[in-house]
């Protein structure tokens, strides 16, 4: 109260600001990339490297709704195993099947989501915890089924997904159908929180969760669907990783980790209340921009990890000291 | 007088942005006397009480104890030099035991371990001492609310404190149990203890207290023996005040039909409450921290709901279970802890103005149409004339009556008949102030009801048509538009009528 009434300076800025953070970040390391390795400016290697990148997107966004409300889903990276896995065993090998496995593994995927959102909403289990538990149960029950290793293949419909290009396609030459996935995903997910009232019900509940209760929001179904989104851009993120790297009993490892330090690079805020979808596509457009750059300086892909966590730090500190300065 | 006050603060003063706290406040207490401070909220008795504890720096002024000038900038210091303090709000761990409670921060050790066997057998004496008959090792969260007090006592003895402050230390207690802890004070007395006794209950005061000083505004008003002082005396010198023009003019038209009425209300923290508000009604809810008041706001918006009546809109009977019941239903609420549960901080004006329209739109609603629209919210934040350099920047870079007044814009937006507001004015400066109360009239005055539960009595006096005056969950009685804050006092404090009838110990 002391600070208010000198205050009326900053107008909207934080907003735009964060979201120029994330593509910033990215067009600088694009440019690194391509000033090691020109060629990544065609259009073609651009391409792939969208194709790439598509699952961490598709997880960021997912992972943003969730993040929004001012929780967590460490369960994500396990449902994209699940996913994999289950494809090849429900399938199994039969390309006939391949459509309706696809129902079946989203209604996995929901199932997974409604529960981790049943759970934080209802018995008020921090969500770190609600979807540390999910994320080793879905793991644990991936892996028993499988039999603990990969089994069978999957048909070339199903791995079209991730890997299918179209060619001579206008202005941009080629087109992987995983890109088109991408482009459908976001704008889904943008619409979402866009195009309803669902996204400023999830700022404000992330926000502060007491005063969105009072004034009549269903903070309970609020944060139940985030999770679901979250669940969902898991599945659609697992059937895409299939299709590039076929069956693995780690095709999800590490990327609901991967998933929030993107959103947090691109300005959202951990524990709520401020991001956008731009913030989630920029952010893991940067961090994958990010392990490519560090790929072709010849680094080990295990110092991956180190810098990941390094930047997920570095990124949460500056925002809680921006946020202290403000306060 | 010869004897040496065991404490001395003269001429204390403390100013906090816009508000003068204190103003020259001398205050003294000697050894073995209970000396009694009374005001109303915001006179100043909390803030000389952090004085004293450390919490606060005065900014002009001295403190003595037994003649001896103090410094303190650290609440250790105040504990260290004898003084304790306990609060309304008790400070034990309630998942430790009762000793490891008592030497928090102060542990026995013996040779760097934990000298268990001695904390008990200490813990167990000092217990004995405030006549507290539990066993140390049990767990805190298992004692009652009289016990837990006790205990808080019994911490306080360890550092051998030669000055006990107690905040209202019969707020939470039912009548037993306040006589004795009155008792355990008498006692704490013989020993030459000096105790500061903070307390709303007149009579309590009046029984127990050798002196009595009144605060009002940040000053003393008067110290006197308490033999010197009737309840009316102190009553009187504690809401002495005059701003009448600070209030809006009251309604010209008589109030229309009920609007909004419950029957035979109960839950845990209330009985019996017959209530009804008309429209272009404000009516006010009065009563000490523990009446009720605060629950009855909570249960006409559905966020502590009745266990038995029924609440009527409009003559309807209503669903009232949850906040979202009471928004959709047209009842608006203005907590009083406004940023922690009225205000998304770090949400635009706007989007705060909008918080309930969305909340009650269906899911798929587009946004930025329609009555979502920001012109459509900038226009009903204008009416309720929010001053915002953006109605897009974060609302908590926003004064506080603005703020107060995006949230009425919140409710306006959403059409609702009935607005129950806390404390409105709580931490708002004068003009802000009565930019709200003029706001409030308004909004009754457009054929809709406000109930305004307060803790500031001149606000409801100048602001409310009927006072409705709580006492121990129930409606003492309702007051008039016009009635003096006496009257109010005296049903509030349970004192009306026979004086000392009820609770003399």
């Amino acid at each position: 109260m002391t600070t208010a009434p000198q205050a009326s300076a900053l107008p909207r800025r934080p907003a735009r600001i964060a979201l120029n953070a994330g593509l910033v970040i990215f067009v600088v390391l694009y440019a690194a990339i391509a000033f090691i390795q020109p060629n990544y400016l065609e259009p073609g290697l651009f391409m792939n490297f969208l194709r790439r990148a598509a699952p961490l997107v598709i997880l960021a966004c997912g992972q943003l709704y969730v993040i929004l409300t001012g929780g967590f889903d460490l369960s994500m990276g396990a449902v994209a195993t699940l996913v994999v896995l289950a494809a090849s065993i429900l399938i199994n090998g039969d390309p006939e099947t391949t459509w309706a496995v696809i129902g079946a593994l989203y209604v996995m995927g929901i199932a997974v989501g409604l529960v981790n959102g049943l759970v934080v909403a209802f018995l008020k289990v921090p969500s770190i915890i609600a979807t540390l538990g999910a994320m080793l149960s879905v793991n644990g029950l991936a892996l028993a089924w499988s039999g603990g290793a990969a089994r069978g293949d999957l048909p070339e419909n199903f791995r079209n997904l991730g890997r299918l290009v179209l060619r001579d396609v206008p202005f941009v030459g080629t087109l992987p159908l995983a890109v088109i996935v991408l482009l459908g995903f976001v704008a889904i997910a943008w619409w979402g929180l866009n195009g309803t009232v669902y996204g400023k019900r999830a700022l404000v509940v992330g926000d502060n969760p007491r005063a969105a209760e009072l004034a009549g929001t269903p903070v309970a179904a609020t944060r139940i669907l985030a999770f679901v989104v979250s669940a969902v851009s898991a599945v659609t993120a697992g059937i895409l990783l299939g299709g590039f790297s076929g069956v693995s009993v780690n095709a999800g490892e590490g990327l609901e980790l991967q998933a929030i330090a993107a959103c947090v690079i691109g300005g959202a805020q951990l524990l709520g209340g401020r991001g956008s979808v731009w913030s989630a596509v920029f952010g893991a457009l940067s961090l994958f921009a990010l392990f490519t750059l560090l790929n072709l300086l010849g680094l080990p892909q295990a110092l991956r990890d180190s810098i990941q966590g390094a930047i997920l730090i570095a990124a949460v500190g500056a925002t809680v000291w921006r946020g202290r300065r403000r306060a | 007088m010869t004897v040496e006050p065991a404490l001395a603060m003269t001429g204390i003063r403390k100013a906090f942005p816009g508000v003068r706290a204190l103003d020259a406040v001398d205050f003294e207490c000697l050894p073995g006397e209970v000396h009694a401070i009374c005001g109303e909220n915001g006179a100043g008795k909390s803030t000389l009480m952090k004085i004293l504890g450390g919490s606060y720096r005065p900014d002009a002024g001295e403190i003595r104890l037994a003649g001896r000038a103090v410094h303190f900038t650290h609440p250790r210091q105040a504990a260290e030099a004898g003084i304790a303090i306990i609060h309304q709000e008790l400070s034990l761990l309630p998942h430790r035991t009762v000793a490891e409670n008592i030497f928090m921060g102060r542990e026995i050790a013996k040779r760097g371990m934990l000298d268990k066997a001695a904390m008990r057998d200490r813990a167990a004496g000092l217990l004995a001492r405030v006549g507290a008959d539990v066993d140390p090792q049990t767990l805190v969260s298992s004692l009652s609310i009289a016990v837990q007090q006790l205990v808080e006592i019994a911490k306080a003895l360890l550092l051998d404190a030669r000055i006990l402050v107690m905040d209202e230390p019969t707020a939470a207690l039912d009548e037993r149990d306040s006589r004795t802890l009155l008792n355990l004070v008498r006692i704490l007395r013989g020993e030459g203890v000096s105790i500061v006794y903070i307390s709303h209950r007149m009579p309590e005061v009046t029984a127990i207290a050798d002196r009595i000083t009144v605060l009002k505004d940040g000053r003393r008003i008067w110290t006197r023996r308490t033999g010197e002082a009737p309840v009316g005396e102190i009553v009187r010198a504690m809401v002495g005040r005059d701003l009448k023009d600070f209030y809006p003019a009251p309604p010209s038209s008589a109030p229309g039909p009920v609007l909004l009425a419950v029957e035979e209300g109960a839950n845990a923290y209330m009985r019996d409450i017959a209530f009804e508000v008309r429209t272009g009604e404000i009516v006010g809810v009065a009563g000490l921290e523990d009446s009720g008041k605060a629950a009855l706001a909570q249960a006409l918006v559905g966020d502590a709901p009745l266990t038995s009546g029924t609440v009527f809109l409009r003559g309807q009977p209503l669903a009232l279970r949850t906040p979202r019941q009471a928004t959709a239903a047209g009842i608006g609420y203005l907590p009083g802890d406004r940023k922690g549960e009225g205000l998304a901080l770090r949400q635009s004006v706007r989007d705060n103005a909008l918080l309930a329209l969305r909340a009650i739109a269906g899911l798929f609603t587009r946004p930025e149409h329609g009555r979502l629209a920001p012109d459509a919210i900038d226009e009903k934040l204008r009416a309720m004339d929010v001053r915002a350099a953006d109605f897009g920047q974060e609302i908590g870079t926003l004064s506080g009556g603005n703020q107060q007044k995006a949230i009425i814009a919140r409710w306006l937006a959403q059409e609702s008949d009935v607005l129950v507001f806390v404390e409105p004015t709580r931490g708002i400066d004068i003009a802000a102030k009565a930019a709200i109360y003029e706001t409030m009239r308004r909004f009754a005055d457009l054929g809709r009801g406000i109930v305004v539960v307060s803790s500031d009595m001149p606000e409801l006096i100048g602001i409310a048509d009927r006072i409705v005056v709580m006492h121990r969950g129930r409606m003492a009685g309702t007051v008039p538009r016009g009635a003096q804050e006496e009257d109010v006092m005296h049903l509030a404090l349970g004192t009306s009528g026979a004086p000392e009838k009820e609770e003399s110990p």
